[in-house]
C-alpha cells in the first residue's frame, strides 16, 4: 500500500493538518444529522481524507467496506432511453461516484442516482440517521444544467439524504448549490505542515531523514501533500539512506511536456506541428488531462519567452483553455484540436518575432 | 413480324410471367397491357415497332429472333412454351402489379446489335473476342470459363452481353432471383412456404449449372447448340460468413463450369454502400479474379455516347427535345444509360416541362461564376431545381471530397476583376477563385458525418500546407478548433444532418480549410490517413477503466480520487515505487506495456482502417 494510503488519517481525531476543521466537524455530527456539506480546497490539501473521516465517524466501521461497481443507469427522458455508465464506490452507508464522467449527461445522473437512493432509504431502528450519503467529487467541473438540477433534488430528498460535494474551486459551483451546504474550506497545507507530515511519516517508517530533505520535498510538493507523500516515499525507494542533496524525479508527463515546449521552440513548422500533435495523441492516451497539458505546456513555453510575448501567448492560450473548458462536458469534443490550436498560434506568433527580432 | 396474335398470347404470357415472377432481373421490364387506356397516338407512333420487343420479352432474353424468319419465330414459341413450362414450375399466384404501366423506352430501346450499343466499340469487341475464344475452345479444357464485368449501374454491362449472345446466335441462359418468401410470411403463415435463404437458392443453381453443363453438348438438336450463362444478380450477403459461403459457392463454379459465364458486378460508391450489411463489391471482384475469372470493366457511358441514343430515340419516338436538354440529361446522368433514357422518358411525358427546366438551367449557367459568393441556401436551391426532375444527384466518395478540400486546387489567374470588385479585399485575404463546385455541396454528395470529416481533414490538412506557412497552419487549425466548438455544443440527437450547428460545423470546417491554406505545397502523392484521433480515443477510455482499477486494487479502502490526480500525480510516482509495491501494477506508461497491447487488440478488432499504430506509445 502507498504511504498516501497507509498514512491517512483514518478518523477525525487523527487529523493533523487540519486539526481544527476536524474537531469542527466532529461536533457538527456528533450533535445531530448534518447538513449538506461542500468541501472546497486546492488540490491534495485534504478534503477526501476529511471527508471519508467524518463519513466513518458517522457510521462507523461499516462506511470503510466498500465495493466498486460500474453501474448503468436507464433514464428515460421521453423520447428515448439512455444508457449511461458510471463507477461508482458505495458502501452500506454512502455512495461516492463522479458524476462528471458522465459528460454532458450529468445532469441525468446527477437526479437519476439521488431518486434512487431516497428509495432505497435505509431503516434504522432509531429512526435517527436513516439517511444515506452521497459523496459527489468534481462538483465543479459539473455542467450548469446539472448543478441546476442537482439544487432541485437536494432539496427534495433532503430528508433521506445527504450530500457531500467536493471540489476544487467553489467559484465553479451556482451559488444556488454553494448557500444550500455548508461550506468548509480545507487551505492548502503550508511547507511547515508537511515537514511535519512527512517527519511523522518518516519516524513509523524508521527513516532517518537529512536535515532539510524534508524541506526540499515539501518545497518541491508546491503545497501538495499527497505529491509530498509520493515524492518522499519515490525517493525512499530510489535511494536510502537518503543522500543530503537529493530531490524527487519530475513526473514522466511533465518532462513530456517541456520535451514538447523544447520541440516548439527550436521549430515553427507544420511539419513540427504534425510531430508536436504525435506527442499529444501519446499523453491523451495515458489519460493525461488536456487541462494539465495546456498548463504545463505554458508555463514551460513562457519560462523561455521574450517577455515582450508574453501577454499574447497567455491571452491565446487562455482562449483556447475556454475552447478546451466550455466544450469538455459535451459529447464527442475534441481536446486536441485547441491544444493544436494553441501550439499552432504560438509557432505563428514565435515565428514572427524571430523573424523581426534576427530577420 | 410477329405471326402470332400479339395481344393474346402476350397477355397470357404476361399473366403466367407475373404469377411464376421468376425472373429478377427481367422483371423491370413492364409487359404491355392489353387494354392500356388512354395512349392512342403513342401507340400508333410506336406500334410497328413494339412487337419484335415482345417478342423477345417472351422470349425472356433467351432468344432474340432478329431476322423475322418463319423458322426463326416457331422456334422462338416453342422455346418460350417451353420456358414458361420450367418457370411456371412452382407457380404461386402473385398478382402482377406492374402491368399497368406504359411501355417504358429502357426496354423498348434495348439494343439489339452490336451496333446499337452505346459501350465503347473496344470494349465491346473485347468481351466478343473473349466469347468468340471460348466458344470455339474444346469443351473440355478446365478453368478460365468465367468472364467478371464490372462497372456502374447502368454502363451496360448485360446489355452487352445479350447483344454479344445475339450477334453470335448462342443462348443466354439467366440467373433470375426467384420470388422471395420473407421469413416473416414463413413464420406467421402455415401456408406451406417453404423459407429459403437467397443465397441458398443461388447455391442450388450453381450446383445446377455444374452438373448440367455436361450434358449440354448432348443437345437433342442436332447442331451443337451454344450456351452462355449470365449471373446478374448475386445475392447480398451481410457478415462473413455468409460472404464466405458465397465466395465458395463461387469459386467452385468458375474452377468447374465448362460453359461461358458471365458474372456482371455492379460497383457502388463506396458512399451509398457503407453500410456493413453491404457486401463488398471488391472483396468478391479480387475473390473471383483470384479465382481465374477474367476481368473486364466497363467505364461509365460517355455523354457523347448518351446524347446520340437519346437522340434516336427522341426522333423514334417524334419527340423534338433541344440539343440543350439532350445534353443536360446526358451529363446529369453521370454515364448510366438506363437513367438517361428515363429521364428523357419522362420529361417527354409533359412537354411544357422541358421548357421551364431549360429556363431553370438557363439561369443556372448565368449564375455559375458566382456560385462561390451565393449564399448556402440560394445555391442549394439552384442546384436542385436543376436535378429534382431529371438526373441523379451525383454521390462523391468521402476520400473524393477530402481530396478536394485538400488539394485545395485554384483558378491560377483569378485577380483579373478585383478592380471591379467594389469591396477590395487586402492581400493577405485575398484567395484566388476555387476550381470546384461549392464546398456545401461537396459536403452534401459526400454524404459524410460533419465528425468525421473534420477528423480527416484534421488528421491530413498539416500534410498538405507549405512547410514555411505556419500561419496557415494556425489559420486552418483554428477554423477547426471553432469547428469543433460548434459541433461539441450540438447535442447528440443530431443524427439528421439538418441540425443547424452541424451544417454550420461543416461550412467552418471546410471552408476553414480551404481558406487557411493559402500556400497550398507543391502537389504531390499524399496517402490520407485515417484519424489517428479515434484510435487514441478508444484506448484513452479502455486506459482510463484500467488505471481506475488498479487503483482500487491497490487501496481498496479509500480509492476515491480524483481521476486527473490519479493520473498526473500517482501514476508517474507509483511508477517508481512500484516493482517494490505488491499491488498488481500490470502494466505502466514507461514501458508501454499497455498502451502497445490496447493498440494490438483494436487492430485486431479491426477498428482502425490504417497502419502505424506503432507509434502511438513509443518511448518517452
Amino acid at each position: 500500500m502507498l504511504w498516501v494510503d497507509k498514512y491517512r488519517p483514518k478518523t477525525l481525531d487523527k487529523v493533523t493538518v487540519h486539526d481544527q476543521v476536524a474537531q469542527n466537524l466532529r461536533k457538527l455530527v456528533s450533535e445531530q444529522d448534518c447538513p449538506h456539506l461542500l468541501f472546497y480546497g486546492p488540490s491534495g490539501s485534504g478534503k477526501k481524507t476529511l471527508i471519508l473521516a467524518l463519513i466513518k465517524q458517522m457510521f462507523g466501521a461499516g462506511a470503510e467496506k466498500v465495493k466498486m461497481e460500474n453501474k448503468t443507469w436507464k433514464i428515460d427522458t421521453g423520447t428515448r432511453t439512455l444508457e449511461i455508465e458510471l463507477a461508482m464506490l458505495s458502501s452500506a452507508h454512502h455512495v461516492e461516484m463522479n458524476p462528471s464522467d458522465a459528460g454532458f449527461q450529468d445532469r441525468y445522473v446527477v437526479q437519476e442516482v439521488i431518486k434512487e437512493m431516497a428509495k432505497n432509504r435505509p431503516i434504522d431502528a432509531k429512526g435517527k440517521r436513516a439517511f444515506k450519503v452521497l459523496v459527489l467529487n468534481e462538483v465543479d467541473k459539473l455542467s450548469r444544467e446539472a448543478q441546476h438540477s442537482l439544487r432541485r433534488t437536494m432539496e427534495k430528498y433532503s430528508a433521506s439524504c445527504r450530500l457531500i460535494l467536493c471540489c476544487n474551486s467553489s467559484s465553479k459551483v451556482t451559488e444556488a448549490v454553494r448557500s444550500r451546504c455548508l461550506n468548509v474550506r480545507v487551505n492548502a497545507p503550508s511547507e511547515d505542515q508537511i515537514v511535519q507530515v512527512l517527519e511523522i511519516i518518516g519516524k513509523k517508517e524508521n527513516l532517518h531523514l537529512p536535515a532539510g530533505f524534508a524541506a526540499r520535498i515539501a518545497a518541491q510538493s508546491n503545497r501538495n501533500l499527497r505529491r509530498a507523500i509520493l515524492f518522499f516515499e519515490t525517493c525512499k525507494v530510489q535511494q536510502y539512506p537518503f543522500a543530503s542533496n537529493q530531490v524527487a524525479p519530475p513526473l514522466d508527463w511533465e518532462q513530456y511536456v517541456s520535451e514538447i515546449a523544447t520541440d516548439i521552440l527550436t521549430e515553427q513548422s507544420p511539419k513540427r506541428l504534425y510531430a508536436v500533435r504525435q506527442k499529444f495523441y501519446e499523453l491523451l492516451v495515458n489519460c493525461i488531462p488536456p487541462e494539465s497539458i495546456l498548463k504545463k505546456l505554458l508555463t514551460e513555453l513562457l519560462k523561455k519567452l521574450d517577455a515582450d510575448l508574453k501577454h499574447e501567448i497567455c491571452h491565446w492560450a487562455a482562449h483556447y483553455a475556454l475552447c478546451m473548458q466550455e466544450h469538455k462536458m459535451r459529447l464527442g469534443s475534441k481536446a486536441i484540436f485547441h491544444l493544436e490550436a494553441f501550439v499552432a498560434k504560438f509557432m505563428s506568433i514565435y515565428k514572427e518575432f524571430l523573424v523581426a527580432t534576427f530577420g | 413480324m410477329g405471326k402470332r396474335p400479339p395481344v393474346v398470347v402476350l397477355s397470357s404470357s404476361s399473366g403466367e410471367d407475373d404469377g411464376g415472377g421468376r425472373r429478377g432481373p427481367s422483371a423491370r421490364r413492364s409487359r404491355t397491357p392489353a387494354s392500356a387506356p388512354a395512349r392512342a397516338q403513342s401507340q400508333a407512333a410506336s406500334g410497328s415497332r413494339k412487337k419484335p420487343r415482345r417478342e423477345s420479352s417472351a422470349g425472356r432474353g433467351r432468344r432474340r429472333a432478329s431476322g423475322p424468319a418463319p423458322l426463326d419465330s416457331l422456334k422462338a414459341e416453342f422455346d418460350m412454351l417451353s420456358e414458361d413450362f420450367s418457370e411456371c414450375f412452382d407457380d404461386l399466384g402473385m398478382s402482377g402489379s406492374i402491368r399497368k404501366t406504359k411501355e417504358l423506352w429502357v426496354d423498348k430501346y434495348k439494343p439489339h446489335s452490336l451496333a446499337e450499343l452505346a459501350v465503347h466499340k473496344k470494349k465491346v469487341e473485347d468481351v466478343k473476342k473473349w466469347f468468340e475464344e471460348k466458344l470455339t475452345a474444346p469443351k473440355q479444357t478446365v478453368g478460365g470459363w468465367t468472364l467478371v464485368l464490372t462497372g456502374q449501374t447502368g454502363v451496360g454491362k448485360s446489355a452487352t452481353v445479350k447483344a454479344i449472345a445475339e450477334d453470335l446466335g448462342v443462348d443466354l441462359c439467366e440467373w433470375t432471383t426467384p420470388v422471395p418468401t420473407l421469413w416473416a410470411e414463413h413464420v406467421h403463415a402455415n401456408s406451406g412456404l417453404r423459407y429459403i435463404s437467397k443465397l441458398e437458392e443461388f447455391e442450388n443453381f450453381v450446383e445446377k449449372i455444374r452438373k448440367y453443363a455436361m450434358l449440354h453438348p448432348t443437345s437433342i438438336t442436332s447442331q451443337r447448340k451454344l450456351n452462355i450463362i449470365l449471373i446478374d444478380d448475386i445475392p447480398v450477403t451481410s457478415g462473413n460468413a455468409a460472404f464466405a459461403r458465397l465466395g465458395k459457392c463461387l469459386t467452385g463454379l468458375i474452377h468447374s463450369t465448362q460453359v461461358p459465364t458471365v458474372i456482371s458486378l455492379t460497383h457502388y460508391h463506396k458512399s451509398e454502400s457503407n453500410d456493413t450489411a453491404m457486401w463488398n463489391s471488391e472483396d468478391l471482384e479480387s475473390l473471383l479474379q483470384d479465382a481465374g475469372a477474367h476481368k473486364i470493366a466497363f467505364n461509365p457511358v460517355t455523354t457523347n455516347s448518351i446524347k446520340k441514343i437519346l437522340m434516336r430515340i427522341c426522333k423514334e419516338e417524334r419527340y423534338d427535345a433541344s440539343e440543350e436538354l439532350l445534353h443536360q440529361i446526358a451529363i446529369s446522368s453521370g454515364g448510366d444509360i438506363r437513367h438517361a433514357i428515363m429521364s428523357l422518358q419522362y420529361y417527354c411525358l409533359d412537354p411544357r416541362r422541358h421548357s421551364s427546366a431549360l429556363a431553370t438551367n438557363g439561369t443556372r449557367a448565368g449564375s455559375k461564376s458566382r456560385d462561390s459568393l451565393v449564399p448556402r441556401q440560394e445555391s442549394y436551391g439552384l442546384s436542385s431545381a436543376l436535378s429534382s426532375p431529371c438526373g441523379r444527384d451525383e454521390t462523391l466518395t468521402l476520400f473524393h471530397a477530402l481530396g478536394k478540400f485538400l488539394h485545395n486546387k485554384r483558378e491560377i489567374n483569378g485577380g483579373v476583376d478585383i478592380d471591379l470588385d467594389p469591396f477590395p479585399l487586402k492581400e493577405k485575404l485575398r484567395r484566388n477563385l476555387l476550381k470546384m463546385d461549392v464546398p456545401e455541396k461537396i459536403l452534401s454528395q459526400a454524404h459524410g458525418k460533419v465528425r468525421t470529416v473534420a477528423d480527416f481533414l484534421y488528421e491530413n490538412v498539416l500534410d498538405f500546407i507549405d512547410n514555411e506557412a505556419v500561419d496557415d497552419a494556425w489559420a486552418v487549425v483554428s477554423y477547426l478548433s471553432e469547428a469543433d466548438c460548434l459541433l461539441a455544443g450540438s447535442p447528440i440527437t443530431s443524427y439528421n444532418s439538418e441540425n443547424m450547428a452541424q451544417l454550420i460545423a461543416a461550412s467552418v470546417t471546410a471552408r476553414g480549410v480551404l481558406f487557411g491554406n493559402a500556400h497550398v505545397a507543391s502537389s504531390r502523392w499524399h496517402t490520407i490517413r485515417s484519424p489517428k484521433l479515434w484510435q487514441t480515443e478508444q484506448s484513452f477510455r479502455s486506459n482510463k477503466d484500467q488505471i481506475l482499477n488498479e487503483r482500487f486494487d491497490c487501496s481498496s479502502s479509500c480509492a476515491s480520487c480524483n481521476f486527473s490526480d490519479l493520473v498526473t500525480e500517482f501514476r508517474p510516482l507509483e511508477r517508481w515505487i512500484g516493482p517494490r509495491n505488491n499491488g498488481p501494477i500490470s502494466s505502466s506508461w514507461h514501458h508501454g506495456v499497455g498502451g502497445s497491447h490496447l493498440v494490438n487488440k483494436l487492430d485486431a478488432d479491426g477498428s482502425n482502417y490504417e497502419e502505424e499504430d506503432d507509434d502511438v506509445i513509443e518511448e518517452c
